[in-house]
C-alpha cells in the first residue's frame, strides 16, 4: 500500500473525527485569534532558512516582517531553488540545509523523496503549541500514526470567476444549482452575452471541463466508493462512474453555453489568457482553477479594458449539481520544518507565528489564493466560501483516486466537449483516453 | 503736548508692544531661517559628500567583487587551459581524466567541478563530487536547471568572466554560482574530440562571505548583485524578492516611464537611487556595473538614516539657538513690559494732570463767570444809575475790561476743548447775512475806536442760507478780525466775503473769506510761530496789546477740523492778508443782494441802549442754588417791575411751577441733587399745570461753545450765560413776555434808603463794604445777607450729612455753594477755606476733607449765630408794623394747619403762614411760629403737626 492510500483512508477517518473536534474546536478559535505573544527570548538572533520552489514569494516575506515585529533580530531568507524536486533531498543533507521546506502531496506518495519526511519536524507535538485546529477539515493531513509532518499554507480549489456587475446590470443571482445555472446562462444569451460562460478548451486540471464537471464527478464516485478502485485499476467498466459528469457536458454545450471552438480561438491558454480575457469585461463567468483567480490581482493592471472599465468580480464553485455545487479542496503548498536546523526552536517559533487565521488569511490574501482555514473574510474574491456547506466540501485524497483516473476524466471531458467522442464511446474507452 | 504724548503712550502703547514683538519675531524668524538654510545647505552637501563616500565604497566593493570573480574565473581558465593544452598537444583528456584532474587541483571540498557535455540533449556531465543523495553517483544533469540557454554568450577568451547566474548544485542542492570556460576532451565513443563546458561551481555563501567584510565603515550596509534583468546573484536581508526591478517596483510603485528610466540607469552605469524599502523606509542603493562583466552590477544598499546621522549637530545647534532667541525673546518681553508699566503709570499721572487742567480750566470758567456775573451786573447798575461821568467813566472801563477777561478765558475754554478733543463741529443751517452782521458789528466799532477804515467787500451773489458751524465760522472769523484791529494801528482793516460754485455738487459752495490789514506785519521767519499755542510774535513790541496766543491757534485748529487751512501772506512792515477757503452746504441759493447797504442801514438805525420797557403784569420764576445769583437777578430787573419768584432748588421750583402761573422760568444748569435739566425734564412731565407753554430758560456759566444746541436739544426753550448781560436778558425777557404785559419805561427812580446794622460792621469774619459792592447796594446786601442767614442752618446740617455719608460729590457742590455766597457776603475767610475744601473734594483729597471740613461747619456756624441777630431785628421791625393776633385766631389758624397738613394740601398750609406773616405774635408763640415758617421754608412738612403738639 502506498503512502498516499494510507493517508487517503486516514484521512477520511480524520476528517470525520475532525468534524465533530471542529465543533469543540470553537472555544480554541478565540485563541486562535488572539495576539501572538512570543515563547522564545524576543532578542535571540539567528538566521532562518525558507526554500521552495516559487520563484517569488512576497506573501512569505510580509509574514517575515510581521515576525521581525516580535523577533526583530531574527533573519529570515526564503531561497528558490532550481529542479526542486531534486535538489531538495540534495540541500536537506548539505552543510546549508533549509530550516523551512516546501513540500507536496505527491512527495508522501515517491519512494525517492522519502528523505524529505525523514528529515521532518513532527509539528504535531502538543510541545510545539502549534494550533492546528485552525485548518479545516478539507485542508488537513496526517500520518497514520497521527504525526502531522506538513502544514498547509494555500489552497486551491476549481470553479468560475464571475463578473459581478453582470449580474446586478441584470438583477440576476449567482446560481446555486444546475437549475438555476441553465436559467441563468439563458437570461444572459437572451441579454446578448452569447456564450455566458468560458474558459480555457484544454486538458489541464486549470482546463474549462475540470473545473465544470469534475467535483461532480467526484461526489459521484464518493456515493460509489466501490468503484475506486476499478477505477484506479483502469478498468473500462468503471467508465460508466463518468456518465453523470460528461452528460452534464454534453447538456451543457448542447444548450449553446459553452462554446469550446470560440474558448480556442479566444483564449490561448489556461492562465494568463483565461485572466486577461475575463478582464475584456463581457464574460460573465470564467471557469478556472484557483491559479487563475491567484493571478487575477496583477493582472488588473496590465488590461487596458478592465482599467478603463473595472468591474467587481469574485469565485464560486460552479453549480453543476442538482442541489448545487461541490468545492474540490486541493492544498497547494505545505511547510515542512527541517528537524535537523540549527535553529529548531525559533524556526519553530515562526511555524506556530504563522499557524493562525490572521497570518494564513493575511499570506492568502497577497498570494489569492485560498486560505486553508475557515476565515475567508480577508479576501473579497472567495467570500462565497465562507460557510460552505460541509457535506459538499471534500478533498481529492478523500476520494480514493489516483492521478490516472484525475487524467484519464480530463481526456474524456475534452474529447466529449470538442465532438471527438460520444458520452458512449468515451465511457468505453476508459483506460485507454489519455494520450 | 503733554496731553498729546499721554495720549500716545496710552493709546499707542499696546499698538507699539504689539510692534515691538511682531518685529522681534521678524528677526528670530529670519535668523532661524537663515540657519535653517545654512544647515539645509550644508545638510545637502554633507549628504552630498556622504552620498559621495558611499558611492566611493561601492565602486571599492565593486573592484574587489571584480578582483575575486576574476581571480575564479582564472582559477577555471587554467583548469580549461590545462585540459585543452592536452588536446592541442594530441593528447586530449577524456572527461574521466578531466574531471580527475580538477578533483586533484581544486583546494576546497566545498568547489565542485562539473563538466558538462554539449552534445547531450539532457545537459548531463561529470561532477568531481558525488550527489549527496546519491553516494556513488558521479553524473550530473543540468536538464532541470535553466542555465545554457545562451550559451554563445559563455565567452571563450582568458580573462573574461563566464558566470552563471545562483542556482541550485543539482549535487548538493546548495545555492551556487560557476565559472565557465569551455574544453575540449575525447569523446570515447568516438575518438574524436568533442567541446563540453567546464563549470568551477562555487557555493554562493562563499561570495556571501566575502561581500560582508566590504561593509566597510557602514554597519547596515548590504550588497547584492543583480544580473541585467534585476534577478539576484547574491541579496541582503533588506531587498526582497527575487528581483530588485520587481522589488522596486512593488514598493515604490513607478509609473512605467519612471520603471524604464531607473531600470535603464541601474544597467547603464554608477550612481545612487533612493527609494523606500518593503517597510515603506527611505533607503539609498548605490549602483555600479562589474568591471570587465556588462551583465553584473552591484548594489550597495543602505537605510537612509545611516548616512545623515552627521547633520544632528546642526539641528541640536539650531535648537539652542531657538531655545536662546526665545529666552532673550522673553527677556526683552519683560523688560519692555516693565518699561511699559512705568510709561503708562508716568502717562495715566501725565493724563490726571491734564485732566485736573482741563478740570481746573472749566472750573476757573465757572468760578471767575460767577464773580463776573457780579461784577458785570453790577457794574451794569452803576452805568445806568450813576450820573457822575467819572464815576460812568470808570464802569465803561470796568465793562470793557470784564468783557475781555470773558474773551480770554472763552479763548482758553476752547483751547482746552480743542486740546481734548472734545471740539465738535456742528452743522447748523444759517443765515450768512445775520452771521455777517453780528460779526462786522461787533469788530467794526472796535476799528472805528481806534480810528482805522472798515472796508467791506461782499460778493452780492453769496447764497442766502448755508449749512455748516456757524458758531465755529463766526469764531475764526472774529478772531482774524479782532487780530487785524490789535495789531493795526493805522489805516484799513478790509473784509472781503466771496464765494465759487463746487463743480460737482449744486448743493455746496466754496466760501472765501480774507482779511486785509495795513498793520505791523509778520516777518517770515515769524510766520511758523503764527499758529503756534500761547505764541505771541515780537512780545517785546506787542505787549500792551491784550490776549493770550491762543486765538490764531484756535481759528487754525477749528478750520482743520472743517477740512480747511488758515492762509497768511504779510510783508512786515506793511500789513497782512488772512483768508481761508470753506466748504459750506447751500440750503438757500437767493443771493445775500448789497451787503454793505443793508449794514450801513442797520448801523444807522441802531440805538443806544436805555430800558426799554416794564412789565409790573409780568411774573418770572429764577432757580438758583446759589441765593446770591437770585439777588443779583432781582436786581437787574428791578426796574423793570417784572415780579421774580425765586427758588434755591429745583425741587422748589417745581413747586412753585405746579402752583404758579408765570411768563417765563429761569433754571441754573448746575444745581446739587438735582440739576437744570432734571428739573425741566420733571417741570415738562407734570401734565394739568399753569406753565405747561411757559419758555423755560437755562442758566449756565457753562460758556463754552456748543453748548446752546446741549441746551436746546434737553428741551430749553433758551439760554443765557452768566454772568448775565442785562440787554441780554432784556431782549429775552422782551420776546418772551406777552405784548400785553409790556408797558413804557418808568421816569421815577427808586432809592437805596435801606441801611446797614451796626453789628455787621463789628463782625470781624465779615467785610461788610465787599460784600454791598458784590451785591450792588444796602438793599440787596441785606436781603442777601439775611437769604444766607435763612438757609445757612440748613446748609450746614446738609454739608455734615453729606460729609458723614462721605457723599464726596454732593458735599464738593455744598461747599461750592458756600465758597460763591459765603465770599459775595464778604465772609472770605468762610469763603476761603471753603474753596479750598472744594478742590480737596474735586480731587478725591479726603485726607483735608477729614481734618478741615469741621473747622468748616464750626466757622460756618458760628457765623450764622452771629448773624442771627439780624433776623431779630429783622423781625422786630417787621413786628412793629403788624397787628397782634389773638390767641383765638391763632389757635384756629394751627387747628386749620393741621387738618391741611393730614390732608397732604401744603399749599393752603403756605397760603395760611403767608397770612399769619401779616401779624405780630406773643412772646410765648414767636418761638413756635418761627419753627412753622422755617419747616415750611424747607418743606419739611411733616415736622409741622409735631410741632404744633408740642406747642398747643
Amino acid at each position: 500500500m502506498t503512502v498516499k492510500k494510507l493517508l487517503s483512508r486516514i484521512l477520511i477517518s480524520v476528517s470525520s473525527i475532525s468534524l465533530l473536534t471542529g465543533l469543540g474546536a470553537c472555544g480554541k478559535q478565540a485563541d486562535n485569534n488572539k495576539e501572538f505573544k512570543p515563547l522564545l527570548s524576543t532578542d535571540t538572533t539567528c538566521s532562518i532558512k525558507v526554500a521552495g520552489n516559487y520563484s517569488n514569494f512576497e506573501s512569505l516575506e510580509s509574514e517575515f516582517e510581521r515576525f521581525y515585529e516580535y523577533y526583530p533580530n531574527v533573519s529570515l531568507n526564503y531561497v528558490s531553488m532550481d529542479d526542486y524536486e531534486n535538489t531538495i533531498i540534495s540541500a536537506l543533507l548539505s552543510e546549508e540545509a533549509p530550516d523551512i521546506y516546501v513540500t507536496a502531496t505527491w512527495m508522501l506518495d515517491d519512494e525517492k523523496m522519502k528523505p524529505v519526511f525523514e528529515n521532518a519536524e513532527i509539528l504535531s507535538d502538543p510541545a510545539l503549541n502549534i494550533d492546528l485546529d485552525c485548518i479545516r477539515n478539507g485542508a488537513r493531513w496526517t500520518l497514520e500514526n497521527g504525526d502531522v509532518v506538513m502544514l498547509p499554507i494555500f489552497t486551491r480549489s476549481y470553479g468560475m470567476l464571475v463578473n459581478m456587475d453582470i449580474f446586478e446590470k441584470n438583477g440576476l443571482k449567482v446560481p446555486e444549482d444546475y437549475g438555476e445555472f441553465k436559467e441563468v446562462c439563458a437570461s444572459l444569451k437572451a441579454a446578448g452575452y452569447e456564450t455566458p460562460v468560458m474558459g480555457a478548451n484544454c486538458t489541464s486540471v486549470a482546463g474549462m471541463y475540470y473545473s465544470f464537471a469534475f467535483p461532480y464527478f467526484c461526489n459521484t464516485v464518493m456515493g460509489d466508493q466501490g468503484k475506486v478502485e476499478s477505477l484506479n485499476c483502469m478498468d473500462s467498466s468503471a467508465g460508466e462512474s463518468m456518465r453523470p459528469a460528461l452528460e452534464r457536458i454534453e447538456d451543457f454545450i448542447d444548450a449553446g453555453y459553452l462554446d469550446p471552438e470560440l474558448c480556442s480561438a479566444e483564449i490561448e491558454d489556461d492562465y494568463d489568457a483565461v485572466i486577461m480575457r475575463f478582464f475584456e469585461g463581457d464574460v460573465p463567468m470564467m471557469l478556472g482553477s484557483g491559479d487563475m483567480v491567484s493571478g487575477t490581482q496583477k493582472r488588473e493592471n496590465k488590461s487596458e479594458a478592465f482599467l478603463a472599465n473595472p468591474f467587481k468580480y469574485k469565485f464560486f464553485v460552479v453549480p453543476t449539481g442538482d442541489d448545487g455545487g461541490y468545492f474540490l479542496d486541493s492544498v497547494n503548498l505545505f511547510f515542512s520544518v527541517n528537524k535537523n536546523s540549527d535553529n529548531l526552536d525559533m524556526t519553530n517559533e515562526f511555524i506556530r507565528f504563522l499557524m493562525r487565521e490572521k497570518e494564513l488569511g493575511n499570506m492568502a490574501a497577497i498570494k489569492r489564493l485560498i486560505t486553508p482555514t475557515n476565515d475567508f473574510s480577508l479576501d473579497e474574491v472567495y467570500s462565497s466560501l465562507e460557510g460552505f456547506p460541509e457535506d459538499k466540501a471534500f478533498s481529492y485524497q478523500e476520494t480514493g483516486l489516483n492521478d490516472d483516473v484525475n487524467k484519464e476524466f480530463r481526456a474524456a471531458a475534452y474529447k466529449v466537449a470538442n465532438g471527438e467522442m460520444t458520452v458512449d464511446e468515451a465511457i468505453d474507452q476508459y483506460g485507454n483516453l489519455w494520450e | 503736548m503733554h496731553c498729546h504724548a499721554a495720549e500716545w503712550l496710552i493709546g499707542g502703547g499696546e499698538l507699539k508692544r504689539t510692534r515691538i514683538i511682531a518685529i522681534d519675531f521678524v528677526i528670530m524668524f529670519l535668523i532661524l531661517f537663515f540657519i535653517i538654510q545654512y544647515a539645509n545647505t550644508k545638510m545637502r552637501e554633507s549628504n552630498e559628500s556622504s552620498i559621495e563616500a558611499f558611492e566611493k565604497m561601492t565602486i571599492t566593493a565593486e573592484q574587489i567583487v571584480t578582483n575575486y570573480l576574476e581571480d575564479e574565473q582564472h582559477l577555471c581558465d587554467i583548469w580549461a587551459n590545462y585540459i585543452n593544452r592536452s588536446a592541442e598537444s594530441g593528447s586530449p583528456m577524456t572527461a574521466e581524466e578531466a574531471v580527475s584532474f580538477i578533483r586533484k587541483a581544486k583546494i576546497s571540498p566545498d568547489i565542485y567541478g562539473h563538466l558538462i557535455f554539449l552534445d547531450d540533449p539532457d545537459q548531463t556531465g561529470i561532477s568531481t563530487h558525488t550527489g549527496v543523495s546519491a553516494p556513488n553517483d558521479y553524473s550530473v544533469s543540468y536538464k532541470k536547471i535553466d542555465l545554457f540557454d545562451d550559451l554563445d554568450a559563455i565567452s571563450r577568451e582568458v580573462g573574461v568572466v563566464s558566470l552563471t547566474r545562483a542556482y541550485t548544485n543539482p549535487q548538493n542542492g546548495i545555492q551556487s554560482i560557476a565559472f565557465m570556460n569551455f574544453v575540449k576532451i575525447l569523446d570515447e565513443t568516438t575518438g574524436e574530440t568533442k567541446e563540453a563546458l567546464l563549470m568551477r561551481v562555487e557555493p554562493v555563501s562563499v561570495l556571501e562571505d566575502k561581500l560582508v567584510f566590504l561593509s566597510g565603515e557602514y554597519e547596515n550596509v548590504e550588497i547584492s548583485l543583480i544580473n541585467k534583468d534585476g534577478d539576484y546573484l547574491v541579496h541582503g536581508q533588506s531587498l526582497k524578492n527575487s528581483n530588485f526591478f520587481e522589488y522596486y517596483k512593488s514598493y515604490n510603485h513607478p509609473d512605467i516611464d519612471e520603471f524604464n528610466k531607473t531600470t535603464e540607469l541601474i544597467t547603464s552605469g554608477s550612481g545612487t537611487l533612493q527609494m523606500l524599502n518593503s517597510k515603506g523606509e527611505e533607503c539609498v542603493v548605490s549602483y555600479t556595473p562589474l568591471q570587465s562583466m556588462n551583465t553584473w552590477f552591484l548594489l550597495a544598499y543602505l537605510p537612509a538614516g545611516d548616512l545623515k546621522s552627521n547633520t544632528v549637530i546642526d539641528w541640536l545647534l539650531l535648537g539652542i539657538v531657538s531655545l536662546g532667541m526665545m529666552l532673550l525673546f522673553v527677556f526683552n518681553y519683560l523688560i519692555l513690559r516693565l518699561y511699559n508699566k512705568e510709561l503708562t503709570e508716568a502717562a495715566e499721572a501725565a493724563n490726571q494732570a491734564n485732566a485736573a487742567k482741563s478740570h481746573f480750566l472749566s472750573t476757573m470758567s465757572h468760578d471767575i463767570r460767577t464773580p463776573m456775573n457780579a461784577i458785570l451786573g453790577l457794574n451794569e447798575m452803576v452805568l445806568r444809575d450813576s450820573h457822575e461821568e467819572e464815576i460812568v467813566e470808570y464802569s465803561e472801563s470796568i465793562r470793557n475790561a470784564g468783557r475781555t477777561l470773558l474773551g480770554l478765558i472763552n479763548d482758553i475754554l476752547d483751547f482746552s476743548k480743542i486740546e481734548a478733543g472734545k471740539m465738535d463741529i456742528i452743522n447748523v443751517d444759517y443765515s450768512f447775512a445775520s452771521m455777517l452782521n453780528d460779526l462786522i458789528n461787533m469788530v467794526k466799532i472796535k476799528a472805528e475806536e481806534k480810528g482805522l477804515d472798515f472796508n467791506l467787500d461782499v460778493d452780492r451773489d453769496i447764497p442766502m442760507t448755508l449749512n455748516g458751524d456757524e458758531i465755529r465760522i463766526k469764531q475764526v472769523i472774529t478772531n482774524i478780525l479782532s487780530n487785524a484791529v490789535k495789531y493795526t494801528n493805522e489805516g484799513s482793516i478790509t473784509f472781503r466775503a466771496g464765494f465759487e460754485n463746487i463743480e460737482d455738487d449744486p448743493e455746496a459752495v466754496m466760501l472765501i473769506i480774507s482779511v486785509s490789514d495795513t498793520g505791523i506785519g509778520i516777518r517770515p521767519e515769524d510766520m511758523k510761530r503764527l499758529f503756534q499755542a500761547f505764541e505771541r510774535i515780537e512780545e517785546d513790541k506787542n505787549r500792551v496789546i491784550e490776549g493770550t496766543g491762543l486765538g490764531m491757534s484756535i481759528a487754525q485748529s477749528i478750520l482743520h477740523m472743517m477740512g480747511s487751512s488758515l492762509e497768511v501772506e504779510s510783508e512786515y512792515g506793511k500789513g497782512s492778508v488772512f483768508s481761508f477757503r470753506l466748504l459750506q452746504g447751500v440750503k438757500d441759493r437767493k443771493p445775500i443782494g448789497n451787503f454793505e447797504e443793508t449794514f450801513k442801514r442797520y448801523v444807522s438805525e441802531r440805538k443806544k441802549y436805555r430800558e426799554s420797557f416794564t412789565a409790573p403784569g409780568a411774573r418770572l420764576l429764577v432757580v438758583d442754588d446759589t441765593a446770591v445769583n437770585l439777588s443779583v437777578f432781582e436786581s437787574l430787573l428791578k426796574r423793570t417791575k417784572v415780579q421774580i419768584d425765586t427758588a434755591i432748588s429745583g425741587d422748589e421750583g417745581i413747586i412753585l411751577y405746579r402752583k404758579r402761573q408765570y411768563d417765563v422760568i429761569f433754571l441754573d444748569h448746575m444745581m446739587p441733587e438735582k440739576d437744570g435739566i432734571e428739573t425741566l425734564k420733571e417741570m415738562r412731565s407734570i401734565g394739568d399745570n399753569p406753565n405747561s407753554k411757559t419758555p423755560i430758560v437755562c442758566l449756565t456759566a457753562n460758556a463754552v461753545s456748543g453748548m446752546r444746541e446741549m441746551y436746546l436739544s434737553e428741551g430749553f426753550d433758551d439760554y443765557l450765560t452768566k454772568p448775565i448781560d442785562q440787554e441780554k436778558l432784556e431782549a429775552l425777557l422782551l420776546h418772551y413776555i406777552p405784548k400785553e404785559k409790556i408797558e413804557a419805561p418808568a421816569e421815577d427812580e427808586i432809592k437805596d434808603e435801606h441801611s446797614v446794622p451796626d453789628f455787621l460792621m463789628d463782625l470781624e469774619e465779615l467785610d461788610v463794604d465787599a460784600g454791598i459792592a458784590h451785591c450792588g447796594g444796602n438793599e440787596s446786601y441785606m436781603v442777601t445777607l439775611t437769604t444766607y442767614l435763612d438757609t445757612g442752618w440748613k446748609n450746614a446740617d446738609e454739608i455734615e450729612k453729606y460729609w458723614n455719608a462721605r457723599d464726596i460729590e454732593n458735599t464738593t457742590i455744598k461747599v461750592h455753594a458756600l465758597k460763591s455766597t459765603s465770599r459775595v457776603i464778604g465772609a472770605f475767610k468762610l469763603g476761603n477755606l471753603a474753596s479750598d475744601l472744594e478742590k480737596a473734594g474735586e480731587s478725591g483729597d479726603i485726607r483735608t476733607l477729614e481734618e478741615r471740613i469741621g473747622t468748616l461747619l464750626s466757622l460756618y456756624r458760628e457765623l450764622l449765630r452771629d448773624l442771627s441777630t439780624l433776623k431779630k431785628l429783622r423781625d422786630d421791625e417787621n413786628a412793629k408794623d403788624r397787628p397782634l393776633i389773638s390767641d383765638k385766631d391763632l389757635g384756629e389758624a394751627y387747628k386749620v394747619i393741621a387738618e391741611y397738613c393730614d390732608a397732604f394740601d401744603y399749599d393752603s398750609v403756605i397760603d395760611i403762614i403767608q397770612s399769619l406773616e401779616r401779624y405780630s405774635f406773643p412772646e410765648k408763640e414767636k418761638e413756635r411760629f418761627e419753627k412753622l415758617k422755617k419747616a415750611v421754608d424747607n418743606f419739611d412738612y411733616d415736622l409741622i403737626p409735631g410741632i404744633l403738639r408740642v406747642t398747643g
